[in-house]
């Protein structure tokens, strides 16, 4: 078997050890906060007797000791049962595969919009280097990075939606327009942009930043020199040296993206964009916590397996890399 | 000749003139839908499964009740019941239902469905289920159009007690496949998920974290009714975001105060947005300081009189809230029936305040404190922490240094009403419909209850008051029981278990398209048949 597909292979097999020890972190967290799903929802009735109470946590399956949960929940987590959320009335899985498609192509459209623009203005920053290009660039990009998501997704709101009008305010679609095809794929598209933008322009400012730098370092290696010293064209040059230079950015990106999949709650709460994110937030508001393991049982495990495209990637891009 | 024709004209002009004033004044128009924002998303479409302020109001445009209510103080008008009829002695209500009711599903609406409803799941599982049908003895269904209720012992607010959130009827051939002697089954069950009722909506689609689509129902009992084609729910995490969907028309409605105070101000001032604090005055929302008895030196009465005398309730009210509410006399709200109207303001008077401790004993330390305490404060948003900032000035003036604690919603519940691990907290609740429900539940010793929220979680104990309060709750003479309610408030001034802070309101804002939404005391728990758009 060739040395790749067995290193696949062990970190495929490491997966799972990783992913229950993170889901049995994850599970003793949880049950630290005070309060349970039965206090929050008789709370949210406004008035409960103990009985009722105490009948929501028999539901719930709250009232029994807390080491009997966590083997019924690791149970759960070998069979890949991610349960059901009482106070939804669904299942998790329903629940999350409901969210996933917004969350990915918002999460997916944000990355792609930053890493491509984030490489671009790091190029003509590190090209331009030391002239105003370059200072008007780093100066944007710390600005985009210090600048709160929140207040700038309600800004964008403000710009767009009240004052010129031409974007929505929020949401992933018009509500019972019944589009079908290529007219609901430009609503959605339409909704899109603010969110997307809003959540790339932090991203954005990363990815300036680390190609520019990184494009300057490779650009003082002796490769370089030798390259020229050959005779390459100065764009031959500028092919080789950008290879290497993005190895930090493909890097970083996989590691974001697995970030985002539960991190954007900023701007799906401020754009109403029906994701995971928000999903996580109110069902920690909520102490639901069968929904709560389960995101995050997703969220690791997706981690963890972008992680490893990553790397495979990574190998692909660098041939200095070799997996044994 | 001239005249005549002259006069012809007129009339017709005058015709003419009083069909377009017609239109303009509100002549409603059929079609059309509302959209409206409120937040958190509802978790279930029926007040079965939770009471929460977003279930119940989408619950009701799709479950209804034998009753109506008109007015603030919810006078009694014919729901799913066309009359009824009391016994002399208050013990017996028969109802006389309304003809060629459907369910959503076709089915004959019949007695059935009232008797299930109220006995097998009203009863037994809704949060107020017990305060308004404890005393039911049990329900009979002498014919398909007559229910008749046996009460064990009058309930003077019976009849309040048929509003859609508080009593939905449900229909008995779903019912009837579920297990009703065990909890999960009904909560948990399809019913509340994928609702089946008689009222002017149904659902069409529910799309997790993005929106609600409730549909006319075509085969609704009144004629001509609803006038709105669709109610759509659109999820709107952010306050500011839906501030701005009302702004700029992409939602025509904002109950319930659902956005911040600061937006409520601003949005009210614009051309095309109405405001509106009535609508739930039936509901009756109070706030106080609620006080852990246990604990000293809050045990001390003067002690709880001179926090009272240190805090400015117009200052509360104007500058934290933005003058949405009137401060409270009393923990019973002055919109209510039973209010007693001779309880004078609460005094604001500092120099008052710091005598009264010394007086008690609690002198000034060296940097001028005389105690500390904790406060914790409902974690509903940016006004409850102005608040608290506000009080823990105010009392620094007296001498007592507050700390002031942050805790999320469930944690909050936890610790004030299973721990009792607190020393006073701001908190808000419901008086509903009448005192003996949502009143009693806090003053009266028997409820005291560990792990039950929104009640006597200050351990507070007075014979004389639990007698009162359970005498109140089976006399029917109107007039002594506006006695027993007065002396039971005069109680409460005098010991201060809570200190009554302000009567917040709901407000209402929607688009100026909008018509006849508010009917009654329970506006916004209604379900919005006679609403109309332009």
């Amino acid at each position: 078997m060739p040395p790749t597909a067995l290193f696949v292979l062990r970190r495929v097999a490491q997966l799972v050890p990783v992913v229950l020890m993170i889901a049995a972190l994850n599970f003793v967290l949880l049950h630290l906060a005070p309060g349970d799903a039965a206090d929050v929802l008789a709370g949210q009735a406004g008035h409960a007797t103990p009985e009722f109470v105490e009948e929501l946590r028999r539901e719930f399956g709250l009232d029994r000791p807390l080491h009997a949960r966590f083997f019924i929940f690791v149970g759960k987590v070998l069979a890949l049962d991610l349960g059901r959320s009482p106070i939804q009335q669904t299942t998790v899985a329903k629940l999350i595969l409901e969210r996933l498609p917004a969350t990915l192509l918002l999460m997916l459209s944000a990355i792609l919009v930053a890493t491509v623009l984030g490489v671009l203005l790091g190029v003509v920053a590190a090209v331009r280097h030391n002239k105003w290009a370059d200072r008007l660039i780093s100066v944007a990009a710390l600005v985009a990075y210090a600048t709160p998501m929140f207040w700038l997704g309600l800004m964008l709101i403000v710009l767009f939606s009240v004052y010129l009008d031409v974007l929505p305010s929020g949401g992933m679609a018009k509500i019972g327009s019944g589009y079908t095809g290529a007219a609901y794929a430009l609503d959605v598209l339409q909704h899109l942009v603010l969110p997307a933008a809003t959540l790339a322009l932090f991203y954005v400012a990363i990815y300036t930043r680390l190609t520019r730098s990184s494009i300057l370092e490779v650009y003082r290696l002796d490769f370089i020199r030798t390259a020229r010293a050959k005779g390459l064209p100065e764009r031959s040059v500028a092919r080789h040296a950008l290879r290497n230079a993005l190895l930090p950015v493909v890097s970083l990106a996989g590691v974001q993206l697995g970030h985002l999949l539960g991190g954007s709650v900023l701007v799906e709460t401020v754009f109403a964009w029906p994701g995971l994110g928000r999903l996580l937030f109110d069902a920690l508001m909520q102490r639901d916590v069968n929904l709560l393991l389960g995101i995050l049982f997703v969220s690791s495990v997706v981690v963890i397996l972008v992680n490893l495209l990553v790397d495979l990637l990574y190998a692909r891009l660098d041939p200095r890399i070799v997996y044994k | 000749m001239i005249k005549r024709e002259l006069a012809g004209l007129m009339v017709a002009l005058a015709v003419l003139l009083a069909a377009v004033a017609g239109t303009e004044a509100g002549e409603p128009k059929r079609g059309g839908t509302l959209t409206y924002t409120l937040h958190p998303e509802p978790t279930a479409l029926s007040t079965i499964a939770t009471t929460a302020i977003p279930v119940a109001t989408i619950a009701s445009k799709i479950y209804e009740s034998l009753l109506e209510y008109e007015g603030p103080f919810l006078t009694p008008r014919p729901g799913l019941a066309e009359s009824w009829s009391v016994s002399p002695d208050h013990t017996v209500y028969t109802f006389k239902l309304q003809r060629g009711v459907k369910w959503h599903d076709g089915t004959p609406f019949t007695s059935g469905d009232v008797k299930i409803s109220i006995e097998k799941v009203v009863k037994p599982y809704h949060s107020r289920g017990a305060a308004y049908f404890g005393q039911l003895e049990r329900v009979e269904t002498p014919d398909p159009l007559t229910v008749v209720f046996r009460l064990k012992q009058p309930v003077p607010y019976f009849l309040k007690a048929f509003q859609p959130t508080e009593s939905p009827i449900l229909p008995k051939h779903v019912l009837d496949k579920l297990d009703l002697s065990d909890a999960k089954s009904v909560r948990q069950s399809e019913l509340m998920q994928k609702p089946i009722g008689t009222g002017p909506f149904r659902l069409q689609e529910w799309k997790r974290g993005s929106h609600i689509i409730l549909e006319r129902n075509p085969t609704y009992w009144k004629p001509g009714r609803p006038y709105l084609d669709r109610i759509v729910l659109r999820v709107i995490p952010d306050g500011a975001a839906r501030a701005i969907a009302l702004e700029n028309g992409e939602v025509d409605l904002v109950p319930m105060s659902s956005v911040p105070p600061a937006e409520i101000a601003r949005l009210a001032a614009l051309g095309h947005v109405a405001r509106s604090d009535k609508g739930t005055e039936g509901l009756g929302p109070i706030m106080w300081l609620e006080i852990n008895l246990r604990k000293a030196p809050l045990s001390d009465v003067r002690v709880r009189r001179a926090i009272s005398l240190a805090l400015d309730r117009k200052k509360i009210t104007n500058v934290i809230w933005f003058g949405q509410g009137k401060p409270a006399t009393s923990p019973i709200v002055s919109g209510g029936q039973y209010h007693d109207k001779s309880l004078k303001p609460f005094e604001h008077d500092p120099g008052k305040a710091n005598a009264l401790l010394d007086e008690a004993g609690y002198r000034r330390g060296p940097a001028g404190v005389r105690f500390k305490l904790v406060q914790n404060y409902q974690p509903y948003g940016e006004s409850w922490v102005r608040q608290a900032e506000f009080i823990k000035q105010e009392l620094g003036k007296i001498g007592i240094e507050v700390e002031t604690q942050s805790l999320d919603f469930g944690a909050w519940l936890k610790r004030i009403f299973t721990d009792w691990d607190y020393e006073f907290t701001a908190n808000s609740s419901h008086n509903y419909a009448d005192p003996s429900i949502g009143v009693q539940r806090v003053f009266h010793s028997g409820n005291i209850k560990r792990g039950a929220s929104y009640t006597n979680s200050m351990g507070y104990t007075n014979k004389r008051a639990d007698e009162l309060f359970d005498q109140a709750a089976v006399e029917t003479d109107g007039a002594k029981r506006e006695r027993l309610f007065a002396e039971i408030q005069q109680i409460l001034r005098e010991e201060l278990p809570v200190v009554p802070l302000m009567e917040l309101d709901w407000i209402q804002l929607w688009n100026k398209r909008v018509h006849g939404l508010i009917t009654n005391g329970i506006s916004i728990y209604t379900g919005w048949d006679s609403v109309w758009v332009e």
